[in-house]
């Protein structure tokens, strides 16, 4: 932990900052000592001015006795320079507590009286008179001093500034190391086989909460998807065991009983038929799958309910007439939406279909095409016996057959597949109730816009 | 009619051959995309009959390649039944039929009549059989000179079976090419309406015209 926190992003962020904070303080503390230099410089120089000033107004008031006078006040005055020389020529003392010296005017630093290393005073120098000099100044010690103050307080600043930003990083990576931590968990618990795991959610609707709740949200469409896999696999498995074990049964009782031609040929159309019906089955549930994998969407295309529908009822009004049943039509105007002709007929044509074969004679069938709101409703019903709500959602599961059409022909494929079909329109099938008064079930599928 | 198998698979391949073979087709196999191409590309087939998958180059880029050349050879198409959405990239390549594997050959054999009659020059403004005329124009039905009067499905189911005189349709075909219909119906679509047909245009007349092939399909024969 001690080792890897340093490899978290969290704290390479505040690592970054501390960087960028000591950089800044460094340039902050660089200007204000110059500042800070600067101003005693001018205080110091400023006291010197003052003091030649008034030695000067001393000497024209009243000569040089006035002038040594006025130099041995300021020498003992508070908040007045440190040094002072008044000095006749090139080398005569007149007052003051330096040494003489060869005059210089303006701003200067000389080097301390005596041997004192280092320290240097920092005055101003000026005739009064043609012969008469005055220098006076201070050490430039006491601002060194302030100057060393002041960088100490700053370097304490920055070292706590700089351990305190690496502590908030250690403390935010370490969050974020947790968090970083649980997704890893999460994965490799699912990656172990449990796939059910997911990574915690806390509500706090940050970047990492966000990114848990996506991938969860993936997780959940794989597991769906694996689902409906499995589902399909152990279909397929359950439902065509049974088929083809018959189609074995048929073979070996030819093997064993059939005595002539006939019987053979026989026995081999029905294994032909038997094979048939199981590839039917295969590709059947083949086809749901490919359809519930959306692909098919691709090939959507504008296309107008009402003529679709009208084309059906021509081609299933004589059949249900056949069947002794009545198609009935009812198409109010076109209705266009975007979609897959062949599969929306496939599902049109199967809900007829069912509502022709699982009805008794003299039941008419209704093909209803309405407009509600943004949708375009279709609903095929019919008055025949109905079908027990109980059973109305398990009607659009694969494999799922009524007991009282397990005799008739069929795998109970028919509305599994026109359920996927109604899924990939965004469509909603529903079965409404009917308190025993026949069967009805409504696709409803979303009008194009306009635009479109 | 001689024809060009391109199939990997040997033994779906010897099968085809076989049933070709015995309704007097001239067969010859080409087992990759490439050979294949190399060989239709000699222009000497009738059709091609042209699986989806092939090693070296698929059915569909050998199809496009072809008709970019210029070459207008029928292809029927074999696809497994799985792909659904095989049949219209396939007819949008520029196949003329296609045909999921698995079929009877019985279909296979049909298919690739139709499809080799479609070469034929010039679309015919009147189709005739015996003393049956259908006018695609003013979409009228004459026997023996009397009108028979035919609902517009039952118009377009006659002139499908009289543009295949004399060969077998299979209820596919009928399903696919009249009434646009891509799966197998659970109940006798093609049935009822044939009847009614039948009924229609052999009222009055002692020989029927269609006939129907027991579990394969009908014929409109023309003696």
């Amino acid at each position: 932990m001690r080792i890897r926190i340093f490899h978290t992003e969290g704290f390479r962020i505040a690592a970054i900052f501390v960087a960028i904070f000591a950089l800044s303080a460094t340039i902050l503390a660089v200007v204000t000592l110059e500042v800070v230099n600067q101003e005693l410089r001018d205080q110091i120089v400023q006291f010197a001015n003052a003091d030649i000033g008034s030695v000067r107004d001393g000497y024209r008031t009243e000569g040089e006795d006035e002038a040594r006078e006025v130099v041995g006040q300021r020498m003992a005055a508070p908040g007045a320079s440190d040094f002072f020389l008044l000095q006749r020529g090139a080398s005569t003392k007149v007052a003051g507590n330096l040494p003489p010296m060869t005059p210089r005017t303006g701003i200067l630093t000389l080097p301390y009286p005596g041997d004192r290393a280092g320290r240097t005073i920092l005055g101003v120098g000026s005739f009064i008179a043609p012969d008469l000099y005055v220098f006076s100044g201070s050490d430039l010690r006491t601002a060194q001093m302030a100057r060393q103050r002041i960088l100490r307080t700053l370097i304490w600043i920055f070292a706590g500034a700089v351990a305190l930003a690496l502590l908030g990083g250690m403390i935010v990576s370490r969050g974020f190391l947790h968090r970083a931590d649980e997704i890893a968990t999460t994965c490799r618990a699912i990656m172990a086989g449990n796939l059910a795991s997911r990574i915690p959610v806390r509500g706090t609707e940050d970047e990492l909460d966000r990114l848990s709740e996506t991938i969860n949200a993936m997780l959940d469409r794989i597991a769906a998807l694996m689902d409906n896999l499995r589902q399909i696999t152990n279909d397929i498995a359950h439902d065509l065991r049974t088929p083809v074990t018959h189609l074995r049964h048929r073979l070996e009782r030819a093997r064993d009983r059939a005595s002539s031609v006939e019987d053979y040929d026989h026995a081999l159309e029905a294994a032909i038929a038997a094979s048939d019906d199981i590839l039917a089955l295969f590709s059947a549930l083949l086809r749901i799958a490919q359809i519930e994998g959306g692909v098919r969407r691709l090939a959507f295309a504008p296309l107008d309910l009402s003529s679709l529908l009208a084309q059906l009822g021509d081609v299933f009004g004589p059949v249900a007439e056949d069947a002794h049943h009545h198609l009935r039509l009812s198409l109010n105007g076109p209705s266009i939406i975007s979609g897959d002709r062949e599969l929306l007929v496939q599902a049109f044509s199967n809900l007829i279909e069912n509502a022709i074969l699982h009805t008794p004679d003299e039941t008419i069938v209704t093909i209803n095409l309405s407009r509600e709101n943004d949708e375009a409703v279709v609903t095929v019903s019919d008055d025949g016996p109905g079908v027990p709500p109980s059973e109305h959602q398990k009607l659009f599961q694969r494999f799922y057959r009524l007991e009282a059409s397990r005799t008739r022909p069929g795998y109970g494929l028919g509305l599994a597949l026109v359920a996927a079909i109604a899924e990939l329109h965004d469509a909603r099938t529903t079965i409404h109730e009917t308190n025993g008064k026949g069967f009805s079930i409504s696709v409803r599928l979303p009008l194009a816009s306009q635009a479109s | 009619m001689k024809i060009l198998l391109i199939e990997d698979d040997p033994e779906t391949a010897d099968h085809i051959c076989h049933a070709l073979r015995a309704q007097g087709h001239d067969v010859e196999e080409r087992r990759t995309g490439t050979d294949g191409l190399a060989s239709a590309r000699s222009g000497q087939y009738a059709a091609l009959i042209v699986d989806r998958m092939l090693p070296g180059l698929d059915g569909l880029s050998l199809v496009r390649q072809l008709r970019d050349e210029g070459f207008q050879t029928p292809v029927l198409f074999l696809t497994t039944m799985t792909g659904i959405d095989d049949r219209v990239a396939g007819l949008n390549v520029g196949g003329d039929d296609y045909l999921a594997k698995p079929f009877a050959l019985a279909e296979l054999v049909a298919r690739i009549n139709a499809i080799t009659r479609r070469g034929e020059p010039g679309p015919p403004v009147i189709l005739r059989a015996d003393d049956l005329e259908m006018d695609l124009i003013r979409r009228t039905v004459h026997r023996g000179g009397k009108p028979v009067d035919l609902q517009p499905q039952e118009f377009r189911l006659l002139e499908y079976m009289l543009r295949n005189a004399g060969r077998l349709v299979t209820r596919s075909m009928l399903l696919e090419n009249v009434w646009d219909l891509h799966f197998d119906p659970r109940t006798n679509i093609v049935e009822t309406h044939m009847s009614r047909l039948r009924a229609k245009m052999d009222r009055g007349y002692t020989r029927e015209m269609i006939h129907t092939i027991r579990g394969n399909g009908y014929i409109l024969r023309a003696d």
